[in-house]
């Protein structure tokens, strides 16, 4: 087990050196950083100048080089836009991002897990037709809508949560809401069609022939084996999530670390861009290496390692 | 029973964390931006939501007025010794927010600061025709040009900023950047990042007192998240309003509207290629674009119609022009004298970033159809638009620039062959401009900026659009007023009677 993870976490190192392969090329493609940080009046020579200064005119190689060198070392440059090591801002905003997905996540996942379940043991009731269809409903929602209605009504109109920013736990509930509803969509949907597959397996039968009481049958031998791949699904979109709620960080005034990546991009902010690309690919991989540990515990049939 | 019990402890929690906004401290004032400042340090930026925080912080020598003259500042007077030198004496016992002394010598070293390579200072290009400053006494100092140099006062009272000697030798620029200690009216108490930046009044502060205590900036990027805070009072002061929510504002009554700077936009033209080559078609599709209708239409009529280059809120704008009338007739015509009785096609760039940019692009291109131009839209990302233009690909290309109170700011910079020639280049335009910028006399002065206006509306390498003032919304509780340079000064802002 222990030399599984090892394995898994020297993958991670491809994984980083390949992605910031990818980020440094493709970024340094799409245009010039100079001119954005110059005002529209400044000379060609002030132009030249910050480009030297900056190391642009070096061939990319070199600045990839240059680059990798001083990552290793775990400086990861200083941000054009904010003058501060790119690092220091990711990490700022890292604990906000955390706090939003994980948020988002437990909501939706409490919510979503025992409706899918009572939606898959009355299967064509009108509990599982109205709740099946509320997913859809949620599913086909548009966050930055759901976002601007959630505010309208629970900050304008009744005036129990601020329109947004972060500090408080008031602050955090609509925000968590607005990305967790579409989650709760999927999931839902996602335990309802587990479930039913399960539900019909042989084992589940004969724990019900062996006159195991419902609750029992579903909580501990249906929902058990339904897990694992709503684990796999939640990992994947909780790493996708710490990046990428780009629009609710909009709508919320959300102090993310996704918000801030796509105004890096947008002013070509290279160092910034690139530690964030990268941290946020191998948090992904984290991620994904704690689920598969997950499976363990969910069913003892997997093991990682070989006779461990 | 149990159950209920723990639904019931549930609910409790979730009512003690939802408690509405407490009520709003009266001695703090609340101001909402676009964005939260990528740092506090003036001198190290040039986006204007993070100057417009740092300027409530910090001070400049002199104090810069809507007609582009100044008033005393840091400095309470001033004399020019010659056409290249002036002196300045500081107010006495002025002092920056940690205590240090300013004085001449503070001066000397703000200005090393700005200009040196160490800062990479975004403000370095706005000061370079100043040579530096000698110290002449504790408060006194002189600061000489390379050449007269007309708009140098103003452009000292908005760019050249005070810093603290010991405290930024001290900390380094990296520091400074996080925890300034400036001299303006109001000093950091603490910047939450990604949450707010907290500053209070500054008792020490050498000039008139601002009203509020307190002072918080924060962030929000969407509009629509801008607005609710106004509505249920978190915020007292909004930025980046669109026109198209004035209305909403304004039916709420709890807040109205001030505007401050606006964005001049224009549609440039490729005069180095055909068919802009020719002045006919330059100004043929001058009549051909219904600005008034675009006007009514996006901005609900408050854009102001340019006449020439020079926005008519600036100083030296000439005001005996009257802006090119909708002539689709007169268009045609002028384009069938230029050769091109059946119109052509041409492609028309803008970045996509600018706001209700695509509707003014539609309804342009819809214009120039009625008068045989067939227009492909090209839209563009920031960074695109402005490496296309500055590599001179694009052909007609909406852009804008603030419609600040210095004219030689935008002028020169725009028309001056030896700024950017990239689309338009006249020997006549550009001695006009040099004269400009070195006629010292403000009715002189003014004179030569008519001429240029007039000289730029007859050779037409823009089509002249419109200014979009800026659009604040202001709680009615706050009386204030936006300001025509553009910033958000709080010190202006009292509570209303």
């Amino acid at each position: 087990m222990a030399r599984y993870i090892l394995k898994r976490l020297w993958h991670t190192v491809y994984v980083a050196v390949g992605i910031s392969l990818i980020s440094f090329f493709f970024i340094h493609l799409s245009g010039d950083p100079v001119l954005l940080m110059l005002p529209p009046d400044a000379s060609k020579e002030e132009v030249e100048t910050l480009r030297e200064q900056l190391g642009f005119n070096d061939p990319l190689a070199v600045q990839y080089l240059r680059f990798a060198g001083h990552a290793l070392r775990g400086d990861l440059g200083v941000s054009l836009v904010h003058r501060v090591p790119a690092l220091d801002l990711i990490f700022e905003r890292l604990p906000a991002s955390l706090e939003l997905a994980g948020a988002a996540m437990l909501f939706a996942l409490a919510v979503a897990v025992p409706l899918g379940i009572l939606a898959a043991v009355r299967r064509g009731s009108l509990l599982d037709l109205g709740s099946m269809l509320a997913a859809l409903f949620g599913l086909s929602m548009p966050h930055f809508w759901l976002g601007i209605m959630l505010v309208l009504l629970f900050s304008v109109h009744l005036g129990w949560f601020p329109t947004s920013g972060r500090g408080s736990f008031a602050q955090l509930v609509l925000p968590a809401l607005a990305l967790g509803l579409s989650l709760l969509a999927m999931f839902a949907r996602l335990t309802r069609s587990v479930m039913l597959e399960v539900l019909g397996q042989d084992y589940v039968r004969t724990a019900r022939a062996k006159g195991l009481r419902e609750r029992l049958v579903i909580g501990k031998h249906a929902l058990k084996n339904a897990l694992i791949p709503l684990v796999t699904v939640a990992g994947m979109q909780f790493g996708f999530l710490i990046g990428g709620t780009v629009i609710i960080e909009t709508v919320f005034a959300w102090p993310g670390v996704g918000r801030l990546v796509v105004q890096a991009i947008f002013s070509r902010d290279y160092p910034l861009v690139q530690a964030a690309v990268l941290v946020l690919a191998v948090l992904f991989v984290l991620i994904n290496l704690l689920v598969d540990l997950l499976y363990v515990l969910l069913d003892p049939q997997i093991s990682y390692g070989g006779g461990s | 029973m149990r159950k209920t019990a723990i639904i019931l402890a549930v609910l409790w929690a979730a009512a003690l964390a939802v408690q509405p906004a407490a009520a709003k401290d009266p001695d703090t004032l609340v101001v909402v931006q676009e964005a939260e400042p990528v740092g506090l340090d003036i001198m190290q930026s040039s986006i204007q939501t993070t100057m417009s925080v740092g300027y409530n912080l910090h001070d400049t020598i002199l104090k810069p007025q809507e007609d582009a003259t100044v008033k005393p500042g840091l400095v309470e007077k001033w004399e020019k010794l010659n056409d290249l030198t002036w002196k300045f004496t500081l107010v006495k016992g002025a002092t920056f927010h940690n205590g240090e002394p300013i004085d001449a010598a503070a001066v000397k070293f703000s200005f090393e600061r700005l200009m040196g390579d160490a800062l990479k200072s975004t403000h370095r290009g706005k000061l370079n025709l100043f040579k530096g400053v000698e110290v002449i006494d504790e408060r006194t100092f002189t600061m000489s040009t390379s050449e007269p140099y007309a708009p140098g006062l103003y452009m000292l009272a908005q760019y050249f900023f005070i810093v603290p000697p010991k405290y930024v030798q001290q900390v380094g620029d990296a520091e400074y950047n996080l925890k300034p200690v400036g001299c303006g009216p109001y000093r950091l108490e603490r910047w939450v990042k990604g949450q707010e930046v907290v500053m209070t009044a500054y008792e020490k502060y050498y000039g008139p007192k601002p009203a509020y205590k307190r002072l918080i900036f924060r962030g929000v990027p969407e509009e629509a998240s801008r607005i609710a805070a106004l509505l249920t009072g978190e915020a007292d002061v909004v930025s980046g309003i669109p026109m198209h929510q004035r209305p909403k504002i304004l039916a709420s009554g709890k807040a109205y509207l001030t505007d401050q700077m606006g964005s001049m936009n224009y549609l440039g033209l490729n005069t180095y290629e055909k068919p802009f080559n020719d002045v006919r078609v330059r100004q043929a599709v001058n009549y051909g674009v219904n600005r008034e209708l675009i006007n009514q239409a996006l901005f609900q009529g408050k854009a102001i119609l340019c006449r020439g280059p020079i926005s008519p809120r600036t100083f030296g704008a000439d005001p005996a022009l009257k802006p090119y009338p909708y002539d689709p007739e007169k268009a045609k015509k002028l384009l069938a004298e230029a050769g091109y009785p059946n119109g052509f096609e041409a492609r028309l760039a803008y970045g996509t970033y600018m706001p209700q940019i695509q509707e003014q692009a539609e309804a342009i291109a819809a214009d120039l159809g009625k008068i045989g131009i067939r227009v492909k839209l090209e839209p563009y990302e920031r960074a695109v638009m402005w490496e296309r233009y500055k590599n001179r690909q694009h052909q007609m290309f909406i852009y804008f620039w603030d419609d600040a109170p210095e004219p030689d700011r935008y002028m020169y910079s725009l028309f001056h062959s030896k700024s950017r020639d990239y689309y338009y280049k006249n020997e006549t335009v550009d001695r006009l401009l040099e004269k400009g910028r070195t006629t010292l006399d403000p009715a002189e002065r003014a004179k030569v900026y008519h001429q240029i206006d007039r000289f730029l509306y007859e050779d037409a390498p823009w089509v002249y659009l419109y200014v979009i003032p800026e659009v604040y919304a202001v709680s009615n509780a706050v009386e204030y007023k936006g300001l025509r340079d553009g910033y958000l000064i709080m010190s202006t802002a009292r509570p209303r009677k």
